[in-house]
């Protein structure tokens, strides 16, 4: 089954942000980056990351001055065959990594009902966890 | 380490959001929570439990129009001791639901934390959403 692997937040001040669930939590800052999408921190529980970030485009139609939760990332077996699967459900593609060799982070964005935006990857997101038939494989 | 176990998504029709979760990632179905607060379904990963609901209040402030991923909750290990620490650094708390009875698989504390970002947590988890990790030392023996 594909795995809810990553949560990003819109914010306006990604450091304090970050700093907050660092202390609240103990999550943990696995990567910080500054690419085309976004500025922000990646945080990981173990198991889920979550991305504190700066948006620099509207991605979800609600204004560059929305702060808020923004998208979740889902990891899959196979992107291809998720994808094919998401669209035949009715979601819409948005758009893919421009870096393909870059893994990480998304891969292919997608809409599903009532707009809602999430990833897909198969690889798993920065400090998240891989999907439990990848672990079994990896020890076997 | 306390665990995100738990996505809330506001939705206008959460029957249809849920059939399209289930068909694109093959989610479970586990609960359709209809409260005072929100009535729609809870979904599971095996993992996490995804909540997609239509909200009765406003609770993020802004409007009972909005449709898009709404909070998240963190599974703790004591609600009392993360409660003290989330005053401390300036979380401001919103409400409480108790423990027990039709109540359990809910949120037990919700607060808001920078820029007005509305968290749960919850000692006791939600539907269909994995228990903490047993600490090393017991898992150990």
């Amino acid at each position: 089954m594909a795995k809810l692997r990553h949560l990003a937040i819109a914010c306006k001040d990604p450091d304090a942000m970050a700093e907050f669930y660092v202390k609240a939590f103990d999550f943990e800052i696995v990567r910080s980056n500054d690419g085309p999408l976004a500025y922000g921190h990646h945080l990981s529980d173990g198991t889920i990351d979550l991305a504190i970030l700066r948006f620099k485009s509207d991605q979800i139609g609600k204004g560059m001055d929305y702060t808020g939760l923004h998208h979740f990332g889902v990891l899959v077996d196979d992107l291809d065959a998720a994808a094919k699967q998401v669209a035949a459900s009715g979601g819409k593609h948005y758009m893919d990594q421009s870096e393909p060799e870059r893994v990480g982070g998304f891969e292919t964005k997608m809409y599903g009902p009532e707009g809602i935006l999430f990833d897909i990857a198969e690889h798993p997101w920065t400090g998240s966890a891989a999907l439990p038939a990848k672990v079994k494989e990896a020890a076997e | 380490m306390p665990k995100l176990r738990h996505i809330a998504i506001a939705a206008e029709d959460p029957e249809a959001m849920a059939e399209f979760y289930k068909k694109a990632f093959d989610f479970v179905e586990v609960g359709r929570p209809n409260g005072a607060l929100a009535d729609g379904v809870f979904l599971s990963d095996g993992t996490l439990n995804m909540a997609i609901l239509k909200f009765k209040t406003d609770q993020l402030g802004k409007g009972m129009d909005f449709r898009g991923i709404h909070h998240f909750g963190v599974l703790v290990e004591d609600v009392d001791e993360f409660t003290r620490k989330l005053d401390s650094l300036g979380a401001e708390h919103y409400i409480d639901q108790g423990h027990g009875g039709n109540q359990a698989g809910y949120f037990e504390k919700k607060f808001y934390g920078p820029e007005h970002i509305l968290f749960d947590i919850a000692e006791h988890g939600w539907a269909g959403a994995e228990p903490l990790p047993e600490p090393v030392k017991e898992a150990a023996e």
